[in-house]
C-alpha cells in the first residue's frame, strides 16, 4: 500500500467511525479499532436504522465484517453434504425387516388412498430392503454394508430418521431445504449465515459451494442463491475444473507484478477521485481491489489439493483433477480451516427410479455410495484428529427420502430396480459442532412408510444448524417488502434431542 | 450526559418556541392524525398480536370496523369518544404484568398512552396511509430567492421539483450544490437515458453547444434515440422476470423474445404508459387485437413451467397465477401483496379473501403448465404468411361469422383442451405428466368438455401401431357412442386428426377407450395425445376456394417455420374456471368461491368494467388509482437518483419506508397523469431539466454530515452504473459495440462449465461476429444459470419480480471487470482506438482513452499514475514475446499495443468509469 493510499485510508476510517456513529444513535456497538486489515478498514459495527430498509446487519461498504451471532455458537463453521436426487433411507440406514417379508406384493390400499406420487401409478409391489444391514459401533446404529467406512465412525453422528417434507419434486423440494420455501425468491441457509456472521477470512468468500456428479442440483443456483438479501451473500461456487472461482486468473500475458502495478493504478486514480467527490464508496472500491488482488493467491491456493500428503489423498480416496465428492469434500476441510463459515456440497445423481442402470437402486445406487463413502468418513476423522469436529457441523442428507414400494411409472414395470420420490420419512444425519454423539432421533413404520415419533421436518434442521452457529432463527430477521422474513420463515424448532 | 454549550440565545429562542407550540396546541386543540401518530404506535406495539395475522382475544387493529367491534371479552375495546371506558386504555395503563398490554412487552410510554386517549376522545377516528389515498393535485412551495444570495439570486430553481427539494434543503439547512460540468452531465444524462454513453458525435456538437438550452436540446436528442427502448426495456424485464427459459428443475428454452422487442417499441414509441400497462395485463381481450397486443400479454407469461418429471401440472398453473397476482402488485402498484395469500396483510388494510378476488381476474387463461407452454401466438414466415392472409381473406368475404373464431385458432391454437386435462386413466398414462399416452384396452375421461353443439373434435395426436380404435362415448364409460377411429398410423409423428361427433348441447364429460391387438407388450404405448378443439368441419364447403382455404388452416395449424411466443388467452365460457380462498395459502384446501374484485379499502371497480382482466386493467389505469402513478414516478426516480423517493419501490404500505419528498411524488405523479396524460418521457424530462438533477455530486463536509445518504439531494446522484450499463459502457468505449436491435436472445463470451442443468442437453454456443457484442439486454438469459458476470454486478436471476436491485461492492466484481476475458478483449479494442485517435504520443494516447470513457480531460496527475503503468508494462512486454502477443490481441502485435491494453483495461475499472459521477 503506497503512502498516500494509507493516510486516505486513515482518513476514511475516522470519517466512516463518525458516519457510522451518526447511523447509530448511540446504540452499543464494538468498533473495529483493531488491526487495520484491509477488508475492515471501514469497519464499525454495522447497525443500521432499520429506516433505512435495510435490515439491521447489512452495512453496505463492508458487508462481509465479521460479527457476533446471538449467542456463543458451538459450531463456527458448517459442512453440509447434499445428496441431490434422494438418496435411499431404507438402503442405508433405515433397516426395515418387515419390509423384507412384504417383498414383490401388491402394495395395500390403505397406504395409496390419498395418497399422491411422482410416477407410481395404479397399485405397485413392495420392495425390501435392497442391502445388508447391521448394528455398528457402541451405539448400535444401523447402516448398511454399502456404506463399511462410514459404518465405523457411526458412533459420531446422530441420525435423524423420522424426517418429513411436504415436496415431492427435487426442485421445490430442495429449495425449501435450503431456502425455507419451495418456491424461488428467498435467501439460503449458507446466505443467511454469511448475513450474520459475516466472513472470518477477508481473503476468501464466506460461503463456498462445490457441485460434483456432472449437473447442478435441480433447483439450480437458487438452493445458494442470495434471495432477497444484498447478493454479497450469495453462495461462491468453486469449481474443480477451470477458474477455482470465476474471473479469479489474470489473462494470458498478465504476471503478478504487472496486476499488482495495475491495480496500484486503478486505485491511485480512484483515490484522485475521493480527493475530488469524498464519496466512501470508492474508497469500499478500492479496497474491494485489494482484497481482490489477495484473493487471487488465496483462492488458488486453498483450491489445490495437491500439496496434501498421501495418507489423506487415500484416506478421502480422492481422484487427481476430477470434480468429484471427494476432491470436494477435501477441499471443504481446507476452506474451514481458513474460515470459511458455510461449504455447502451437492453431490448430483442419487434419483433411484430404476429407469436405467445408472438410476437402478441395486447398481447406480451402490456405485453412488461407494463414491461418498469413504470421503465423507474421512471427513470426520480427519477433522477430528484436527481438533477441529468439535467447531464444525457436518450435515448430511437428501431433499425427500423413497418409497418402501418399488416404482412401476406410468403403471408399467421399470427395467431396474427402483424406488419412487417419499416426502413422509427419510433419513440425515449430523455430526460435531456440539451435536451429541451416537444418537438415533426419530422413528418410521415397520415398513418405512411413515414418521411415527420424533418427527423433524427441514425447519428444524435450519433451526438447528443457526442454532449451532449461535443464532436464534426467530430473531436472525432481515427487512424486506415490510416485514421481518427469517430463514425458518414461521416454522421450526431447534431439534434439542441431538444437541449435545 | 453532558449538555452542549450553546449561546444563551439559543435557549431563549428555543424556550419561547416551544412554549409557542405548546401553547397553540392546547388553545387550537390540535387534532391527532392517525397515519402519522396512532398507527405507528400499532404497527409497533400492537399489531403483531391484534392484526391481520394474529388476533389474540378477537381483538385486531387493522379495520376501524375491526377495533370497535365487539371482542371475546364481550365489550369493545374501543368506545369513540370515550377513553376512560375503553378497555384498550385500561389495559395499557395497568401496572399488573399478567393484565397489562402489550403482554410481556414493555409498556408503552405515557406520551404514547396519552396519544391514544386523545385519539378515542376525538373519535377514534381511522385514516387512510398515504399510499392508499387518490392523488391531488399539490400545491408547489414557492421558494423565496433571497436565499441565494450567495450563490447569484433565485438561478437555482429550474422548474417545480427544485422548489419542493429546496424546500426541504432548506429546514434541513442545507444549501444545494452547483450544476455539474457539461462533460459530467453529458455522461449521466446519456447513461440514464440510453443506459450507455452518447455517440461521439452527439458528445462533440453538445459539448461545443453555447446556446443555453443545449441542455435541453440534449435531453430531446437522448430521449429520441432508440437506444432509449432498450435501456428502460431492459429495466422492465426485471419486474417482468424476462428470461428465455421455463425455470425449475429442467430450466429448458422458451422463446419469449419477441416481448422484449415489443418493450423496446413500446417505450420507443412512447406509448402512453396506462396503454402500456393494459396491453399486458389485458392485451388478447382487447377488440380484435393486434399481434403485438397479444405478444405485450406474455409480461405475464413469463412466469415459470415446471417440466420436472412427476409434477402435478394444476399445482404449478396455480403457482403461476400466484406470481401473476404478485407481480402485477409489485410492478405496478409497489405494494406486497403476496402476504395476503395466506391471511390478510399484518400491516395494510387487504383481507385473505380479497387476495383470491383479485386472483380470480387471472384464473381464466388457458395457460396450464403444458410442457409446449400454450397458448403460443404464431407469427408465419414466407409462403405460410401468404397462405394465411389468403385464409383470412378467403374467410372475410365468404364465411365472415366464422373468421374471427377460426383466425384466433391459427394464431392462438385456442381454445383447445389440453391432453393433460384427461382423468380416470386406465392403462393410461399423462406421460412424464406432458401428454396423454394410451395402452391397450385403456379407458379415461376429458372432463367438462362444452359440446354446446359442434360437430366435430380436431385433435394433434401421434399412433406408433396400426390396428387401433379409438372409441369415444358420452358422459359415461359405457355411454352412447359418439364415434369410433381406426387409427392406422404407426408413423409416430404428431399429426393433426379430426373425428366427427353428433351435435350436443352443453357441457359433458367425455369419455373414450383404445383397443389395439396388435401390441404386444401390456406396456407399449400404442398412442399420444397432445390436445382436442371442439369445433366444425371448417366452413363454407362449396363456395369457390373452398379447398385451399381447407387446406390452408390445416397447414396452418401444423406450419413448422413459425416464431412462437406464449401469450395470454382467455377460456371460453364452457372452460370456465371457479376461484375459490386457498385455506392459510394452501392451494389444496379450497375455502369459499370468490368472484373477480379489487381490494375494497382501495376503491371501487370503474363503473363500466367488465370483471376480467380489461376490468383490471381499467382500475389499474384509472386516475383514482392511488397506486400505479406513484409507483412509476418514484421506480422513474430511483432509476435516475438511485433510490426511490419512497425508498422501498416493492412497498409503498405502512411498513415501507417513509418517502422522502411525498409532496414532490404526489405532484410528479399528478402531472404524469393529467398534465402529460401518461407521457413517461414528458415526467422523465421534467424529473432532468430540473436543477436538483443537474447539481455536481461531490460531497461537502457539511452535506456529508447532515445528510450522507442524498435524501435531501443537495448534490447530484452519485451511484454505480447496473450490470447492463457496465458492459454495454465498455463495449462502446471499446468501440465493439453492435447496435444491432431486437431478435433473439445472443451467446457472448462466457467461461466453460456454467450451464449444468439436469436433464437437459442445451449447451452456450458463442455466437458469430457481430453478436457477441450486442447490448447486455439481449444476451440469453438462463434463469438457473444467468450471465455470471452480470449476476455478479447484482443482476437478477429473474425467477422472479425484482422490483429493486440492492447495490453491492465486492471483490468479485473487481475480478470480473479485471479478468474476465470479454473486458479483456475490450481493452484491447479500446487501446487500438486509443492508437487509432491518439496519435503517436503515449501520452496523447492515454489522455485520448481518457476522453473517450469520461468526456473530459484527465488531470495530469491522472494522466501520470497511467504513464507510469504503461511504462512498467512497456519494459516487461519487450523481454518477453510471449506475453506480448497474448496481451496486445490478433491486431497490432507489438510491446506498446501490449502495454497500452494493460493501461485500457485499468481504466474500464476506474470507479469514476463504472459509477454515475
Amino acid at each position: 500500500m503506497s503512502k498516500d493510499n494509507r493516510k486516505i485510508f486513515e482518513e476514511a476510517r475516522i470519517a466512516n467511525l463518525s458516519f457510522e456513529t451518526r447511523r447509530l444513535f448511540l446504540k452499543d456497538c464494538v468498533l473495529g479499532l483493531g488491526g487495520l486489515a484491509m477488508g475492515s478498514f471501514l469497519s464499525g459495527c454495522n447497525w443500521m436504522g432499520a429506516k433505512d430498509g435495510m435490515s439491521e446487519l447489512f452495512n453496505s461498504s463492508n458487508p462481509l465484517l465479521p460479527r457476533s451471532p446471538h449467542f456463543p455458537g458451538k459450531a463456527k463453521s458448517v459442512i453440509y453434504l447434499h445428496m441431490a436426487g434422494a438418496p435411499s433411507q431404507l438402503e442405508l440406514f433405515d433397516f426395515k425387516p418387515d419390509l423384507m417379508k412384504l417383498d414383490g406384493q401388491d402394495c395395500p390400499q390403505s397406504l395409496l388412498e390419498g395418497k399422491k406420487f411422482a410416477f407410481i401409478r395404479g397399485v405397485p409391489k413392495m420392495m425390501g430392503p435392497q442391502a445388508n444391514f447391521k448394528q455398528r459401533g457402541q451405539s448400535g446404529a444401523w447402516v448398511s454394508d454399502h456404506l463399511p467406512h462410514f459404518a465405523t465412525v457411526a458412533d459420531e453422528v446422530s441420525f435423524l430418521k423420522a424426517m418429513q417434507t411436504d415436496q415431492f419434486n427435487h426442485g421445490p423440494a430442495q429449495l425449501l431445504m435450503h431456502t425455507g420455501t419451495p418456491r424461488l425468491g428467498r435467501p439460503s441457509m449458507g446466505a443467511w449465515a454469511t448475513y450474520g456472521l459475516g466472513s472470518e477470512n477477508s481473503n476468501l468468500p464466506g460461503f463456498v459451494v462445490l457441485t460434483s456428479g456432472g449437473k447442478f442440483p435441480d433447483a439450480g443456483k437458487s438452493v445458494w442463491g442470495s434471495g432477497f438479501l444484498p447478493s454479497v451473500y450469495q453462495g461462491v461456487q468453486c469449481r474443480s475444473e477451470g477458474d477455482p472461482v470465476l474471473f479469479i486468473k489474470d489473462p494470458e500475458g498478465m504476471d503478478r507484478d504487472l496486476r499488482k502495478a495495475s491495480i496500484d493504478a486503478i486505485n491511485e486514480a480512484n483515490r484522485m477521485s475521493y480527493e475530488e467527490f469524498k464519496d466512501p464508496e470508492i474508497l469500499s472500491r478500492i479496497s474491494q481491489y485489494e482484497m481482490a488482488y489477495r484473493m487471487q493467491i488465496s483462492v488458488p491456493d486453498v483450491m489445490n489439493i495437491n500439496d496434501e500428503p498421501d495418507y489423506i489423498h487415500e484416506m478421502y480416496g480422492t481422484k487427481p483433477n476430477k470434480a468429484c465428492f471427494a476432491n470436494n469434500v477435501l477441499l471443504a476441510r481446507k476452506l474451514v480451516e481458513k474460515g470459511v463459515r458455510f461449504v455447502q456440497l451437492f453431490d448430483w445423481g442419487w434419483d433411484s427410479h430404476g429407469t436405467e442402470e445408472s438410476s437402478a437402486i441395486d447398481y447406480g445406487f451402490v456405485n453412488k455410495c461407494r463414491s461418498i463413502d469413504k470421503p465423507m468418513t474421512a471427513l470426520l476423522m480427519d477433522l477430528k484428529q484436527r481438533g477441529l469436529l468439535d467447531e464444525t457441523l457436518v450435515v448430511w442428507g437428501g431433499e425427500f427420502g423413497r418409497t418402501p414400494m418399488q416404482e412401476n411409472r406410468d403403471g408399467k414395470k421399470m427395467p431396474y430396480k427402483g424406488r419412487d420420490h417419499h416426502p413422509e420419512a427419510f433419513t440425515m444425519w449430523m455430526a460435531g459442532g456440539g451435536i451429541k454423539q451416537g444418537t438415533s432421533f426419530g422413528e418410521t413404520d415397520e415398513i418405512g412408510y411413515a414418521a411415527i415419533s420424533g418427527k423433524t421436518n427441514a425447519f428444524d434442521v435450519q433451526a438447528t444448524i443457526l442454532n449451532q452457529l449461535g443464532f436464534d432463527h426467530e430473531k436472525l430477521t432481515y427487512q424486506f417488502q415490510g416485514r421481518p422474513f427469517r430463514l425458518t420463515d414461521v416454522h421450526g424448532r431447534v431439534i434439542n434431542e441431538i444437541v449435545a | 450526559m453532558k449538555w452542549p454549550r450553546l449561546p444563551k440565545i439559543f435557549w431563549i429562542v428555543l424556550i419561547i418556541v416551544l412554549g409557542a407550540t405548546s401553547f397553540s396546541y392546547f388553545v387550537s386543540g390540535h387534532s391527532i392524525d392517525y397515519i402519522t401518530e396512532v398507527k405507528p404506535i400499532f404497527n409497533k406495539k400492537c399489531i403483531t398480536c391484534h392484526g391481520g395475522v394474529k388476533r389474540q382475544s378477537g381483538f385486531s387493529l387493522l379495520f376501524r370496523s375491526d377495533a370497535l367491534a365487539i371482542n371475546k371479552s364481550g365489550k369493545p375495546a374501543i368506545i369513540p369518544g370515550d377513553p376512560s371506558h375503553s378497555e384498550m386504555i385500561r389495559r395499557l395503563s395497568l401496572k399488573d404484568p399478567e393484565e397489562r398490554m402489550p403482554y410481556k412487552h414493555p409498556p408503552l410510554t405515557d406520551q404514547e398512552i396519552n396519544t391514544l386517549k386523545q385519539w378515542i376522545k376525538e373519535g377514534a377516528v381511522w385514516g387512510d396511509h398515504w399510499a392508499y389515498v387518490p392523488v391531488e393535485k399539490t400545491a408547489v412551495p414557492k421558494v423565496d430567492n433571497w436565499f441565494f444570495g450567495t450563490r447569484g439570486g433565485g438561478d437555482w430553481v429550474k422548474n417545480d421539483v427544485d422548489h419542493f427539494i429546496y424546500q426541504r434543503m432548506k429546514e434541513e439547512g442545507l444549501k444545494p450544490s452547483v450544476e455539474a460540468d457539461k462533460a459530467t452531465l453529458l455522461r449521466r444524462l446519456s447513461l440514464d437515458i440510453t443506459g450507455m454513453p452518447a455517440s461521439p458525435s452527439l458528445a462533440d456538437y453538445f459539448l461545443k453547444d453555447a446556446r443555453p438550452d443545449a441542455y435541453e436540446k440534449l435531453v430531446d436528442t437522448l430521449l429520441s434515440s432508440p437506444h432509449y427502448g432498450e435501456r428502460w426495456a431492459s429495466m422492465w424485464m426485471d419486474l417482468a422476470r424476462y428470461a428465455d427459459t421455463k425455470g425449475y428443475e429442467r430450466d429448458d428454452r422458451r422463446t419469449i423474445w419477441r416481448y422484449r422487442d415489443w418493450l423496446i417499441h413500446a417505450f420507443n414509441e412512447n406509448k402512453p404508459y396506462n396503454q402500456f400497462l393494459t396491453e399486458q395485463l389485458a392485451g388478447d381481450l382487447l377488440p380484435d387485437p393486434t399481434d403485438a397486443q397479444y405478444i405485450a400479454t406474455a409480461f405475464h407469461r413469463n412466469t415459470m413451467t415446471n417440466d420436472e418429471g412427476g409434477t402435478d401440472n394444476e399445482e404449478f398453473r396455480t403457482a403461476a397465477i400466484i406470481d401473476r397476482v404478485n407481480t402485477t402488485w409489485e410492478t405496478v402498484m409497489g405494494t406486497t401483496f403476496a402476504c395476503v395469500q395466506c391471511h390478510s396483510h399484518p400491516y395494510d388494510p387487504f383481507r385473505h379473501e380479497e387476495y383470491y378476488q383479485f386472483m380470480a381476474f387471472f384464473n381464466n387463461t388457458r395457460d396450464e403448465d403444458t410442457y409446449d407452454e400454450y397458448p403460443l401466438l404464431k407469427e408465419f414466415h414466407k409462403e405460410d404468411s401468404v397462405k394465411f392472409i389468403q385464409l383470412q381473406d378467403w374467410l372475410k368475404q365468404n364465411v365472415p361469422a366464422k373468421e374471427k373464431e377460426l383466425i384466433k385458432f391459427v394464431k392462438t391454437g385456442e381454445p383447445a383442451i389440453n391432453s393433460i386435462a384427461s382423468d380416470q386413466l386406465t392403462n393410461a398414462a399423462l406421460s412424464d405428466t406432458k401428454w396423454l399416452v394410451l395402452r391397450n384396452n385403456a379407458q379415461g375421461r376429458i372432463p367438462k368438455v362444452a359440446f354446446d353443439n359442434h360437430t366435430q373434435i380436431l385433435y394433434r395426436a401421434k399412433s406408433w401401431t396400426p390396428g387401433g380404435k379409438w372409441v369415444l362415448r358420452l358422459d359415461k364409460p359405457d355411454g352412447p357412442v359418439l364415434n369410433t377411429v381406426a387409427v392406422n398410423d404407426f408413423t409416430g409423428i404428431w399429426k393433426l386428426n379430426a373425428v366427427s361427433i353428433p351435435a350436443i348441447t352443453g357441457v359433458h364429460d367425455l369419455y373414450y377407450t383404445y383397443q389395439n391387438n396388435q401390441l404386444k407388450s401390456p406396456d407399449a404405448n400404442g398412442m399420444q395425445f397432445d390436445w382436442f378443439y371442439i369445433s366444425d368441419p371448417f366452413p363454407g364447403k362449396g363456395v369457390k376456394g373452398y379447398d385451399s382455404a381447407s387446406k390452408y388452416f390445416t397447414d396452418l395449424i401444423s406450419a413448422k417455420q413459425v416464431t412462437v411466443t406464449p401469450v395470454m388467452v382467455e377460456n371460453i365460457s364452457g372452460m370456465f374456471r371457479p376461484t375459490h380462498v386457498f385455506e392459510r395459502g394452501n392451494w389444496l384446501v379450497k375455502g369459499k368461491e370468490v368472484k373477480p374484485g379489487i381490494p375494497h379499502s382501495l376503491g371501487d371497480l370503474p363503473a363500466n368494467a367488465p370483471r376480467n382482466r380489461t376490468g383490471l386493467a381499467m382500475w389499474v389505469t384509472d386516475k383514482k388509482n392511488p397506486l400505479t402513478s406513484r409507483t412509476i414516478v418514484n421506480r422513474i426516480w430511483e432509476q435516475f437518483f438511485g433510490q426511490g423517493i419512497a425508498e422501498t419501490l416493492e412497498d409503498l404500505g405502512t411498513q415501507g419506508i417513509q418517502p422522502t419528498h411525498k409532496e414532490l411524488l404526489n405532484h410528479l405523479s399528478w402531472q404524469l397523469m393529467n398534465e402529460f396524460n401518461w407521457d413517461l418521457k414528458k415526467i422523465m424530462k421534467e424529473i432532468l431539466l430540473s436543477a436538483t438533477y443537474r447539481q455536481e455530486s461531490k460531497l461537502n463536509k457539511d452535506a456529508a454530515a447532515k445528510d450522507p445518504f442524498n435524501k435531501l439531494y443537495a448534490r447530484g446522484p452519485r451511484v454505480r452504473l447496473s450490470a447492463e450499463q457496465i458492459r454495454d459502457q465498455a463495449l462502446t468505449v471499446s468501440g465493439l459495440l453492435c447496435e444491432k436491435m431486437y431478435g433473439p436472445g445472443v451467446y457472448p463470451y462466457q467461461p466453460e462449465g456454467i450451464w449444468m442443468s439436469p436433464w437437459n442437453g442445451q449447451y452456450w454456443k458463442q455466437s458469430d461476429s457481430c453478436d457477441q457484442y450486442r447490448r447486455a439486454m439481449y444476451t440469453y438469459w438462463k434463469r438457473s444459470a444467468p450471465y455470471p458476470s452480470m449476476v455478479t454486478f447484482d443482476g437478477t436471476s429473474r425467477e422472479v419480480c425484482t422490483a429493486r436491485r440492492i447495490r453491492t461492492n465486492t471483490p468479485l466484481q473487481s475480478l470480473t471487470t479485471l479478468n474476465d476475458s470479454a473486458y479483456i478483449e475490450m481493452a484491447q479494442h479500446f487501446a487500438y482506438r486509443m492508437q487509432l485517435l491518439g496519435g503517436k504520443d503515449v501520452k496523447q494516447q492515454i489522455s485520448k482513452g481518457y476522453e473517450l470513457a469520461m468526456y473530459k480531460t484527465a488531470s495530469p496527475e491522472k494522466i501520470k499514475v497511467f504513464e507510469q503503468l504503461y511504462q512498467n508494462a512497456l519494459q516487461k512486454f519487450q523481454k518477453d514475446g510471449y506475453k506480448m502477443v497474448c496481451m496486445s490481441g490478433n491486431q497490432q502485435q507489438n510491446a506498446a499495443t501490449a502495454a497500452l491494453v494493460v493501461v485500457a483495461g485499468a481504466m474500464l475499472n476506474l470507479d469514476e468509469f463504472i459509477s454515475k459521477n
